[in-house]
């Protein structure tokens, strides 16, 4: 894959998860002003950068999300839900295709249909819920109903049709069928691109009539290039402009499609002078609207303009090169073409006039003066349904009046809007996560070996006897240990990201799930700015998404239900993040039905999850806990949200595997609260170490509550359980050596005190038994590999400062 | 073979494909003479299109297609 594409995938996601947010903020408040401009902003950058590549589906969906956004943003339509639905769908569409062309390269071909179908409905919106229905048509807006009288001064050639065929039309017409004119100009290049014109003329859905025509004097036989379309195709069909769109969506710049009124077939055989007339009798008081400018026209009608200006400025340079002549030829070429692409076919004539006379007299000045007197005429071409005609005068004036104003002040927008679309551009850059791992996995070892340093000090002093260098080395030592710090923690921050990258796809999730329930839920996100990890922030999507699809599906109950136990229509499920110490803490919290600990427990030893005296014994507290247990499901009917049995089970095998903790909490009938805790980093693990039996091992800081010594005196035997009372609290001691298996008793200290490491482990607190305590330390863990990692009672092993391997208790494995 | 080319006389068989013009058009310059027979050609290419319209070259028999033969009427009967 190229960097281009990359890039224009990881940008399409990221404008994809902004609009998404915008159609839903937007639902909150439709006449948001900032937000429609925003997201009419980010449709139009995403559509135009997928035309840099050859992606028609997804650009046609995209096209049409636009059209549909501009007249929202024009006031023509009112946003709604359904509108945010089917926009919604639509960018979850084009977010399907950006996958595909990660994964595979390519679009399937079998989505074009999707897409087709995806653009049409989008279209058909636009003209379901346009508010005035006299806007008038543009090259992208369906003609659907009875379509508006084009511009006098472009009306077809009608009267080259055969007057049978006309009349059938005519007739046709009347029986509420609408036609279209087409004027279908290929480039001359076009056989080089694959193209074939006639082929796409004669294929044109719903032709009744067409012909083929010269757009150029054709050569004699002899010097003719076969390879340079000189031909141009004038059609008459029955289709629907949008259908029309479609067809020819690849030559969009060839063709002019215009909507025939029955009038012109009737009339087309007077002469236009006369037409003119008959045609205001016939149609006055009906209004000619102005016709909607794409913004295409806005940026050719830019472009024309700089064209002009620089033809004007070569012009009326006033040296006189050799070359003279040939300059003014090329001034006129490009004025002629230009003239052709407007379909200005008179004014090559008086080019070539003008031409000739500034050759003659070798200055730019006739040429100049053309110019200048015919530019207005130029700019006045770009409004798509008025190709002025030099001998329609009247018409031509009162469009090029209007038209010459307008292209200034839309100008002015537009590149306003691109100017400051690059100032808001973020200020971040885009690393691949493999080189910040990289960073990280140096940094770790960087504080491995600074550690080495102060056993070297020691070395130093006790086995050479050099107290200065020690000393030496001992401040060099706390340099490098502040620097290292810092730098363990700016890596960190790096590493670091808001939850808000995992709570954004929430608003959604909700509102599809609780639409679909028929539930009012109101999501309340709370402290999204709480930074974690980013495989903690990663890892924790999954279950929060499946703690939400439960409380919507099992909490929060419906409007009728909720208003007949006195709450409130609307639920409300809020979820919080927060920073506690080294922790981050979620909260899922939902007003709904609660959790009835009777039915779990029920349920449970159904399923033969607990013995009966569990279920007599278990607390309600324990007992809503079970949710979490595998196989557990209260749902008495599998839906497709949940009722599996395995959702709380994978959250909490989740939140585990990042050493979190996950309890939840139910009052019945007011509601639910899940929490989960998790650390904020997993790449340093604090440490405890402890000594027994001459070895060190460490015991993670998150389950060490306290260390204290107990006279052996005060340890009682029940039968084979040491315990002690600690706090006014019977502690079950056990002694690490037994644990481990290691034949050694516990040393105790002078004061005949056993050193006990008190851990919370599996609900419980406990007393460890070692024979003593050192520092605190932070390691980088590294699990176990290969057989060792059968080993459950280690969690790992990390790499002390002199080089010795440090194991890792796994507190929840060995008691 | 979508076009042949006999001795006086060329035959349009099928779809002609572009590749096609520039054979024909040599023929046709060639041998101003040249008779064409469209009878059994369902479409061709505008180029070919184009040489023809440029050629006038004696059209034997006319598509058996009545779309594409009223479309090549239209430009390939001399009007006046």
């Amino acid at each position: 894959m190229n960097p281009l594409l990359e890039q224009f995938l990881s940008e399409s996601r990221e404008l994809l998860e902004g609009i998404g947010q915008k159609l839903m903020q937007l639902e909150d408040s439709p006449n948001d002003r900032r937000v429609i401009d925003d997201l009419f902003r980010s449709v139009h950058t995403l559509k135009g950068n997928s035309g840099l590549f050859t992606f028609p589906e997804m650009t046609r969906v995209l096209h049409a999300g636009e059209d549909l956004l501009g007249k929202v943003r024009n006031g023509e339509m009112i946003f709604s839900r359904e509108l945010a639905d089917r926009l919604l769908d639509a960018m979850d569409f084009v977010g399907l295709l950006s996958n595909e062309i990660e994964s595979t390269g390519c679009i399937d071909a079998s989505r074009a249909a999707d897409s087709a179908r995806l653009a049409e409905s989008l279209r058909a919106l636009i003209a379901e819920f346009s508010v005035s229905a006299t806007s008038g048509p543009s090259r992208s807006i369906p003609v659907i109903t009875k379509s508006p009288v084009a511009r006098l001064s472009e009306l077809p050639p009608l009267s080259e049709v055969p007057e049978a065929l006309r009349i059938e039309a005519f007739r046709r017409c009347g029986d509420g069928e609408n036609f279209h004119w087409i004027a279908y100009q290929p480039v001359p290049e076009c056989f080089f691109q694959g193209d074939d014109p006639f082929h796409r003329a004669r294929q044109t859905p719903g032709l009744l009539w067409g012909r083929v025509l010269l757009s150029e004097p054709l050569p004699p036989l002899v010097e003719l290039d076969t390879y340079r379309c000189s031909l141009k195709f004038h059609l008459l069909t029955a289709a629907f402009h949008e259908e029309l769109v479609e067809y020819f969506r690849y030559v969009p710049d060839q063709v002019e499609i215009a909507a025939v009124d029955p009038l012109w077939l009737a009339i087309s055989e007077c002469e236009p002078e006369n037409r003119v007339g008959i045609e205001n009798d016939l149609v006055s008081g009906s209004p000619v609207s102005e016709p909607e400018r794409s913004p295409e026209s806005i940026e050719e009608a830019a472009a024309l303009t700089r064209i002009l200006t620089a033809q004007q400025q070569i012009l009326a340079s006033d040296d006189q090169p050799a070359w003279l002549s040939g300059r003014l030829k090329a001034v006129a070429a490009v004025l002629k073409n230009l003239a052709n692409s407007l379909g200005n076919a008179e004014a090559e004539g008086q080019i070539e006039a003008s031409l000739a006379e500034a050759v003659a007299s070798a200055s730019g000045l006739p040429l100049l003066e053309w110019l200048n007197a015919h530019q207005s005429q130029f700019t006045s071409k770009l409004v798509p349904q008025s190709a002025a005609n030099g001998s329609r005068a009247n018409a031509e004036e009162e469009t090029a009046a209007t038209a010459t104003t307008k292209p200034a002040a839309d100008d002015g927008i537009k590149f306003g809007r691109r100017a400051e679309d690059n100032q808001t551009g973020p200020r971040s850059l885009k690393v691949d996560q493999a080189k910040i791992d990289r960073l990280m996995n140096l940094i770790g070892e960087l504080v491995v070996e600074k550690n080495a340093l102060p056993y070297l000090a020691q070395r130093a002093e006790a086995q050479y006897g050099v107290r200065e260098l020690s000393r030496e080395i001992k401040g060099q030592y706390s340099v490098i240990n502040r620097i290292a710090d810092e730098m363990q923690d700016a890596i960190m921050q790096v590493r670091m990201m808001a939850v808000s990258i995992v709570f954004q796809r929430f608003p959604r999730l909700v509102r599809d799930i609780s639409h679909k329930l028929g539930k009012e839920v109101q999501l309340v996100l709370e402290g999204e700015q709480t930074e974690a990890d980013k495989n903690i922030i990663e890892a924790l999507a999954d279950p929060l998404i499946h703690i939400v699809r439960n409380s919507l599906d099992h909490g929060l109950e419906t409007p009728e239900v909720r208003q007949a136990n006195g709450k409130a229509e609307t639920g409300t499920l809020t979820i919080r993040a927060a920073q506690q110490a080294d922790r981050v803490v979620i909260e899922i919290v939902d007003d709904g039905k609660g959790i009835d600990p009777a039915v779990i427990k029920r349920k449970a030893y159904e399923k033969g999850l607990i013995d009966e005296a569990a279920l007599e014994r278990m607390d309600d507290r324990s007992a809503v806990n079970l949710i979490f247990a595998a196989g557990l499901s209260t749902a008495a009917v599998v839906s497709d949200l949940s009722g599996r049995g395995v959702g709380m089970d994978v959250v909490r095998t989740a939140v585990e595997k990042l050493n979190g903790t996950v309890v939840v909490e139910s009052q019945l009938g007011n509601g639910t609260s899940i929490r989960i805790s998790l650390p904020l980093s997993m790449a340093v693990t604090q440490v405890m170490i402890i000594e027994s039996d001459g070895q060190l091992f460490g015991v993670p800081m998150d389950h060490v509550i306290e260390t204290v010594r107990v006279p052996r005196h005060s340890i009682h035997r029940i039968k084979q359980s040491m315990t002690a009372v600690l706090r006014g609290r019977v502690v079950p001691l056990k002694a690490l050596n037994d644990l481990l298996g290691i034949p050694a008793q516990h040393t105790a200290n002078a004061d005949d005190e056993l050193s006990v490491l008190l851990v919370q482990a599996g609900g419980g607190v406990l007393g460890l038994l070692v024979d003593g305590f050192r520092e605190t330390l932070g390691v980088i863990q590294k699990p176990m590999a290969g057989l060792l990692s059968n080993l459950s009672i280690w969690s790992g092993s990390a790499l002390m400062g002199d080089g010795s391997v440090l194991m890792i208790l796994n507190i929840r494995e060995i008691v | 073979m979508p076009i042949e080319f006999k001795r006086n006389r060329v035959v349009f068989r099928d779809v002609v494909r572009v590749e096609e013009a520039e054979a024909l058009l040599e023929v046709l310059q060639k041998k101003p003479s040249t008779k064409v027979d469209l009878a059994t050609c369902t479409h061709l290419h505008t180029a070919n299109l184009q040489v023809l319209m440029v050629a006038r070259p004696r059209i034997d028999s006319w598509p058996q297609d009545p779309e594409l033969r009223t479309w090549l009427q239209a430009v390939l009967i001399p009007t006046s």
